[in-house]
């Protein structure tokens, strides 16, 4: 089958099949949490974030990757998150990220 | 013991298994005790302490001196109850003592002590035990008419909720509600039929009792009294009831300077007592914001812990925003139990702060503050822009310290139980601070106020915006002049009864306009439904509970709400149709009334155009 033309071009590791299954754990994530499946990736928790000012923290990108199987990547960086709160408090579609980011940052290993 | 006597079993049996059911939990309790006494805690054992712990139980484990503070029928019932338990304790051990000349008996001996000597020696102290163990009985009867009142009517006693009890909770307290009717009844017959008995229990039996065909019902009443109460003693250490034992034992360990655990352990130390100590009186649950959507409440929450199931989506959902904490007469520690829960919930989550610039030490001239605005702060311009405004005015210096890198205190994480995880931090803001040479630390979220104050260990005094703005205005560096203004206050959590801050923000609405008296406020105050404590609360949760705070913030005349938290702020706002200001923003701009002309001419200059 010919590749539809959009009139734009992605990288194809970046592409999100959402109809691919989801990982267990992801699955428990989005269940502990289910608030996250709101995200529209709109990125107002990206503008606000208080770590994002020192390191590319964004919770956005986090369930994007999330939802593509990125388990370990999403655990590290959701570590570096301080918990503050200001992308809750700006989020138009209420997604409880911090309760989120916590359930996330318990993906990666634990700390040597 | 004669044959006619064995019903005195059933209440040993219950009465012996209490005990050492009661035992076994508290040694395993204190098992880390046994094996690290702590040095302190003996030396406090045998000082001063002891006896205030005693004072503690006679006043909050006999009168109810604080629930009857908050609301006095109720605090009446719990006084009736337990003082009228307590007298008649005391009272049957004295007159066995001074009926028999002998100080030590059988436990069965007092309880049931009027079936076995009905007429006691005359005399004067006689008669006194006779109508003071009535006194004791009427007390109780009292108190348990009242509770039965609470059960059908709960508005008679002035509540609005009162705890929803397990199986096993009302099985005792159907127990615990049969023991004094049968005892009075038990008693009254025996009077009737060998007379004697005080105002009570002696009047009672000569007018209804004296019959010679009820002889035969004498011996089934005692047996039924002694098996109630025997019965009672056997769900004791299994039910609610278990507070009564627990909540004497919890004072003492409390006095001896036993502290609970940062991390949960609901069989361990005084977190175990503290969780047992709850009696479910229910004070908690008028109080809480979420009353009507949620089960979260302490009284629930505690009894999840004892149970070992469902307390993780409690502590998830509640709010943190400490009104049962304030309401509770036993002062358990409520939110750091919540925050043991949350950390425990979430025990895997690990943070890594590496990426923080270091923090060179600035030298810099002396100011007067050092302005910390946190993260909130950054949302909340206009506040950072008026407080600076009036720093001006009241002639201060200050630094601003995040007006460039912005660092989270810390206290959300520690609010999500993760306070370990914060250290790095507070140790990056301690260096930002530690270099600067000021007088005081004010920050405009009370969120930063109550960690930098209780967690950071700062050498110099830290206050709220609030705070510090009544300091100028009292010593007259601001002047503000009485508008028209009406304003409703709304009390953040973390500054109210966090912090116990509620005069200055008053005193500040006060001196420039009025301010509205509102029907839940300071102590009272609801939250407004954004707090950083709940974790997994919905959106839409979360706009109910605004609302409801709305409700009662939007009374008649008030022109504008007006609170001294970002978060209440930012929230308030969403769903208000009074607009919504900080403090130091409605500080800033009613003192300066030209200013606002000129603000109106210039708007009327742009209608114009």
């Amino acid at each position: 089958m010919p590749k539809p033309d959009f009139g734009f071009a992605f990288a194809p590791n970046r592409a999100l099949d959402l109809s691919a299954p989801l990982l267990p754990e992801v699955q428990v994530v989005l269940e502990t949490e289910p608030s996250i499946r709101a995200c529209m990736a709109c990125g107002q928790c990206a503008a606000v974030c208080t770590a994002g000012a020192f390191t590319p923290l964004a919770f956005y990108r986090l369930v994007l990757q999330l939802r593509g199987g990125d388990v370990a990547a999403v655990g590290e960086r959701a570590r570096h998150c301080m918990l503050c709160g200001k992308c809750q408090m700006t989020c138009p579609r209420g997604v409880n990220i911090r309760n989120a980011v916590l359930l996330m940052a318990a993906l990666a290993p634990p700390k040597p | 013991m004669e044959k006619s006597a064995w019903f005195v079993w059933p209440f040993m049996l219950g009465f012996m298994f209490a005990l050492v059911v009661l035992l076994l939990r508290y040694l395993w309790w204190l098992r880390s005790l046994w094996r690290r006494p702590s040095s302190r805690l003996l030396s406090r054992m045998f000082s001063k302490h002891s006896l205030l712990a005693v004072r503690e139980i006679f006043s909050e484990g006999l009168l109810h001196l604080r629930i009857y503070k908050r609301n006095r029928r109720l605090g009446f019932m719990h006084m009736s109850l337990a003082l009228g338990w307590f007298m008649m304790i005391v009272g049957g051990k004295f007159e066995t003592w001074f009926h028999s000349g002998q100080f030590l008996h059988g436990t069965w001996y007092a309880v049931f002590f009027r079936y076995f000597e009905p007429q006691t020696a005359g005399g004067w102290a006689g008669t006194f035990w006779l109508h003071y163990m009535d006194l004791g009985l009427l007390l109780v009867l009292t108190g348990l008419a009242l509770a039965i009142m609470k059960r059908i009517r709960k508005r008679i006693l002035g509540i609005h909720s009162s705890t929803r009890h397990t199986l096993v909770n009302r099985v005792a307290l159907t127990f615990l509600w049969m023991i004094f009717p049968l005892r009075l009844v038990a008693e009254a017959l025996t009077f009737g039929q060998h007379g004697g008995g005080g105002f009570l229990t002696g009047s009672l039996g000569r007018c209804c009792f004296s019959s010679g065909m009820l002889a035969g019902l004498e011996l089934p009443l005692w047996w039924a009294y002694s098996l109630s109460l025997g019965a009672f003693f056997v769900v004791l250490p299994f039910s609610r009831y278990l507070h009564i034992p627990t909540e004497m034992a919890l004072i003492f360990l409390r006095h001896w300077g036993l502290r609970a655990a940062e991390d949960l352990q609901p069989e361990k130390a005084l977190q175990a007592f503290e969780i047992h100590a709850c009696s479910a009186c229910g004070l908690c649950l008028d109080v809480c914001p979420a009353i009507k959507d949620h089960p979260f409440q302490s009284a629930y929450f505690l009894r999840a812990l004892r149970s070992g199931k469902g307390w993780e989506s409690l502590a998830s959902t509640c709010l943190s925003c400490g009104a049962c904490e304030e309401a509770c007469p036993i002062n358990l520690g409520l939110e750091k139990l919540r925050t043991a829960a949350r950390g425990k919930i979430h025990e895997k989550h690990h943070a890594v702060y590496s990426y923080l610039p270091t923090v060179a030490p600035v030298e810099t001239s002396r100011v007067d503050v050092l302005l910390f605005t946190g993260c909130m702060g950054r949302l909340k311009p206009a506040t950072t822009k008026a407080l600076k405004d009036l720093f001006e005015e009241a002639g201060l210096t200050w630094v601003h310290l995040d007006e460039q890198e912005s660092i989270c205190c810390g206290r959300p994480l520690s609010l999500a139980g993760r306070a370990g995880e914060a250290s790095a931090l507070r140790e990056h803001n301690r260096n930002l601070i530690q270099g600067q040479q000021a007088r005081m630390l004010v920050t405009t979220c009370p969120i930063c106020l109550k960690q930098f104050r209780d967690d950071y260990g700062l050498e110099l005094p830290v206050y709220h915006h609030s705070e510090m703005l009544w300091y100028c205005l009292r010593a007259g560096r601001l002047k503000r002049e009485k508008g028209t203004a009406c304003f409703s206050y709304h009390d953040p959590c973390e500054l109210g009864r966090k912090s116990a801050c509620y005069q200055a923000p008053r005193e500040l609405l006060q001196s420039c306009g009025t301010l509205l008296p509102l029907e839940r406020e300071q102590a009272d105050a609801l939250c407004c439904g954004n707090s950083l404590g709940a974790l997994s609360l919905s959106l839409s949760e979360r706009q109910a509970l605004t609302s409801r705070t709305l409700k009662v913030l939007e009374v008649s005349g008030a022109q504008s709400i007006v609170t001294s938290c970002p978060l209440c702020q930012h929230n308030l706002a969403r769903q208000s149709r009074l607009p919504v200001r900080d403090l130091a923003e409605v500080l800033a701009v009613t003192g300066l009334p030209e200013q606002h002309g000129q603000r109106t001419a210039a708007l009327a200059a742009v209608q114009e155009l």
